[in-house]
């Protein structure tokens, strides 16, 4: 396979969203070594995020009684401000000219992984997503302190009900097994010593408020890691953070998602001695820059949203202008990922376990609603004498099989089934 | 907020929680109708692995109920002599369960005591992976099923979980099991089909996630036809509703929904040996008593559902349920009226094969182990016994050599 076409391909299925029509062969001529400082400089304003219309998510107050003459109409805002909250960030990721820092907040939504299912408001959910945009490529230390002060994270993981007289496991195991240092670098007893150092939040979820409570948090010296003395929630954080295995994580983590999910991380992985200061836009400017990213071993499967989002760059379609909005989130639903909704604290899995038998049918329906509702351009405008060829290019996969071309010379005289073809071949589901 | 008509109510809700709710993608119309065309051969053990997801609290599934260190230990959590369904003098089940205590009283549950495996590792997503995958001292990629599948013919209905992403217990080295989902399939046709098979060939310089991304477009249209025919049917009635259980009177849970899909696919010959169906939620850190009665009740009434609904069919005596969660949970509760991540718990098996009673011991109260049960039982000596009772298959190419069995089959 073509080095560069790969590794173009490479670049901005990873760490963006995919190309629009024309960018990828633009990205050819450019080279490399431009494209990767292209993806490297986040612009101060983006043209096409500012595009999109920031939602009016509100605080809706507290559920009212369950027969109270209030509760259809509350139902209704509830759930209307957590589709409108999806399509926002949708949006976001399809129509941003520069895509690295949606595509590390979606990272970050993956890692410090809440769902709105238990969450339940929009609210809390758009509030951490901002902090999330706001430290994606920041330093790792603000995030964390952050996150422990995120009213959506604590509650997911039962932070509210963690007092100096019983503390509640679940937050402070997760921040070290999930969040920051990673599994089976810190005992039970460490865990429980976690648990201690983070007791006395509280949380009004529907107002996606956060408040410390010095009455309910146990002020006692407690042994973490070897280190015993008073924490509060911050300075674990800070403890936990600065610690040599919270780079070793991250940057796995990093690896996991955006290098390889079959391959285990090198030791010269760029992206960890780079990480040494914590900060996010070093690591991962090393993890673009490292040799694994033009390494054909290291493929990837897109994930249903990186799917469905680079299908509507290709496809220049907008989320929400998609017919109906409801219809849409069933789709991503079938497909196991919608935004807001991972399926538990660990994240979205990875690697196969997209390539079910059952989510191929998903896909191909998918697909098809898509393309009835685009102009092709993309597509068309390529001339029908090259297009089997060239068509590679309209959505940045580096190089058609044998089998592929086969098929997409058997539709040349149905561009709808042309294209859905090329969305649902191996070679676009997988990053090469 | 204006006035709203349930229509506007109607066109609001329908959205992010409704699976499978959009029409155009299961019209029935399109299926075709094919028929089974290799069933099962008569009398062909079938396994059906239950998994319950975020750690199920064993000791208030199969409770110590005369036990004094039990209500000492959990005052706030522990169920009351009175409502508990006792089983003998010690243990009895969560008063929920009432549909499998019925089984248990046909002697066809066997319950293993203090399952679990060295080292408990008390992160959801390692312990799952050790039990998937059933190896606890290494992480490796395959699941114990999946291993089994490689040493089989190939066929595409040999092991099916329900619902669209693959267990990781499912992953073989070379092949995988299959996913269905709950609404059925819709396959493409005419021309889009047969392209869609030109786009599932595999090709040699195919990666292993491309070879997998077109094996899983074959077993599309594999699995569709063969499958598709049979969701059509209704689901098997049990001929004997049990009085007793309410679970019968309707409220389908999604593994209710799981379990009518396999037992239509059973009744019908489906050339599958192995199902996977899951329940999660049993994650309890707060407000446990409600929650995990709540789940427990579902997997009770389900399976004793399901197994009515076997009675209909020719192979009830076939069928041999496995229960598993991937760790039990602490024994003295966390103050927010839950448990935090704990070790041992107890699987069941369920079946006419299935010799009713105690396997293992009950770990005890007294000798905690760092606040935790201790493991009695590997659950390697369960999958054991299961590949060769069940799957009729050596161990060692699955399991290597590992020589504990559990002896609950007649």
């Amino acid at each position: 396979m073509n080095a560069q076409r790969l590794e173009t391909s490479r670049l901005m299925q990873r760490f963006g969203f995919g190309p629009r029509p024309g960018e990828y062969a633009q990205a050819l001529k450019d080279g490399v070594a431009a494209t990767r400082a292209k993806v490297l400089t986040v612009p101060a304003v983006d043209a096409g995020a500012a595009t999109v219309l920031v939602p009016e998510i509100t605080n809706i107050g507290k559920r009212p009684a369950a027969n109270s003459a209030e509760i259809v109409p509350y139902a209704i805002s509830l759930r209307y401000q957590n589709q409108q909250l999806v399509l926002w960030w949708l949006d976001r990721m399809a129509m941003s000219d520069h895509g690295l820092t949606e595509k590390m907040t979606w990272f970050w939504h993956g890692h410090w992984a809440t769902s709105v299912g238990k969450v339940n408001f929009a609210l809390p959910m758009f509030i951490q997503n901002k902090t999330l945009r706001t430290h994606a490529l920041g330093n790792f230390k603000d995030m964390s302190r952050a996150m422990i002060n995120d009213s959506a994270l604590q509650f997911w993981l039962d932070g509210q009900d963690s007092t100096l007289k019983s503390p509640n496991e679940n937050l402070g195991r997760e921040l070290m097994e999930l969040f920051v240092l990673g599994v089976d670098r810190y005992t039970e007893d460490d865990v429980k010593g976690a648990a201690r150092a983070l007791t006395g939040y509280q949380v009004v979820n529907y107002e996606g408020s956060l408040t410390f409570n010095p009455k309910r948090h146990d002020p006692n010296p407690i042994s973490i890691l070897g280190t015993t003395r008073p924490f509060n929630g911050e300075e674990l954080s800070d403890f936990l953070v600065a610690r040599e295995d919270c780079a070793t994580f991250i940057a796995e983590r990093l690896w996991y998602r955006f290098i390889s999910s079959t391959e285990s991380m090198p030791a010269s992985f760029g992206a960890k001695k780079a990480f040494a200061t914590r900060d996010i836009s070093s690591a991962v400017k090393a993890m673009v820059q490292d040799p694994a990213v033009g390494d054909s071993k290291n493929d990837l499967v897109k994930s249903p949203v990186e799917w469905f989002i680079a299908a509507c760059r290709a496809l220049e379609l907008t989320p929400s202008n998609l017919k109906t909005p409801t219809q849409l989130i069933n789709y991503l639903n079938q497909l196991n990922q919608v935004p807001f909704s991972p399926p538990n604290v660990g994240g979205w899995p990875a690697g196969e376990a997209w390539l079910s038998s059952a989510a191929v049918q998903y896909r191909i329906a998918f697909a098809t609603w898509l393309i009835k509702q685009s102009s092709l351009r993309g597509l068309l405008e390529i001339p029908v004498a090259n297009r089997a060829m060239k068509s590679a290019d309209w959505l940045g996969v580096a190089e058609w099989s044998p089998r592929t071309q086969g098929a997409l010379r058997n539709s040349m005289s149905d561009p709808a089934q042309f294209a859905l073809l090329a969305l649902c071949s191996p070679e676009f589901i997988v990053s090469a | 907020m204006d006035t709203v008509t349930r229509r506007k109510f109607l066109k609001l809700t329908t959205g992010a929680v409704a699976v499978g709710a959009a029409a155009p993608l299961l019209s029935m119309n399109d299926i075709a109708q094919a028929a089974i065309s290799r069933p099962l051969p008569a009398n062909t053990p079938i396994l059906v692995i239950v998994t319950l997801y975020g750690g199920n609290d064993g000791l208030n599934t199969v409770v110590p109920y005369t036990d004094p260190l039990y209500y000492s230990l959990r005052p706030e959590l522990a169920y009351k002599q009175e409502v508990v369904l006792p089983l003998n003098a010690e243990l009895a089940l969560n008063p929920a369960m009432k549909g499998l205590k019925s089984l248990w009283d046909q002697n066809k549950v066997a319950i293993v005591r203090g399952v679990g495996y060295p080292n408990p590792d008390r992160s959801h997503f390692s312990s799952m992976a050790k039990w998937q995958t059933a190896s606890p001292a290494k992480n490796i990629n395959s699941g114990w099923i999946g291993r089994w599948i490689d040493t089989q013919p190939e066929e595409p209905m040999l092991a099916i979980s329900l619902g669209s992403v693959l267990p990781p217990v499912f992953a073989g080295n070379k092949r995988s099991g299959s996913a269905l989902p709950l609404g059925g399939l819709v396959i493409p046709k005419g021309d889009l089909a047969a392209q869609c098979l030109k786009l599932s060939r595999p090709v040699a310089k195919d990666s292993k996630l491309m070879a997998a991304a077109a094996t899983s477009m074959r077993n599309l249209f594999s699995v569709s036809t063969n499958v598709q025919p049979v969701l059509k049917s209704p689901a098997p009635m049990p001929p004997d509703l049990p009085t007793t259980n309410g679970g019968n009177a309707g409220g389908d849970s999604n593994l209710a929904q799981q379990l009518d899909v396999v037992a239509k696919l059973i009744a019908a010959g489906s050339p599958t040996k192995v199902w996977s169906v899951s329940l999660g939620g049993f994650d309890t850190h707060a407000n446990e008593a409600n929650a995990q009665a709540s789940l427990l009740g579902t997997v009770s009434d389900s399976l004793s559902r399901f197994m009515g609904q076997l009675k209909a069919t020719t192979r009830s005596n076939d069928v041999t349920i496995m229960v598993y969660s991937e760790f039990g949970r602490r024994v003295l509760g966390n103050g927010s009226d839950g448990t935090d991540h704990g070790t041992a718990g107890p699987m069941f098996m369920v079946g006419n094969a299935v010799k009713g009673g105690f396997y293992g011991e009950q770990p005890s109260l007294k000798n905690l182990y760092k606040g935790d049960l201790a493991v009695t039982t590997d659950f390697r000596d369960v999958y054991a016994t299961v590949i060769e009772k069940v799957l009729n298959s050596p161990v060692e190419p699955t399991l290597g050599k590992w020589t504990g069995r559990v002896n609950f089959f007649n």
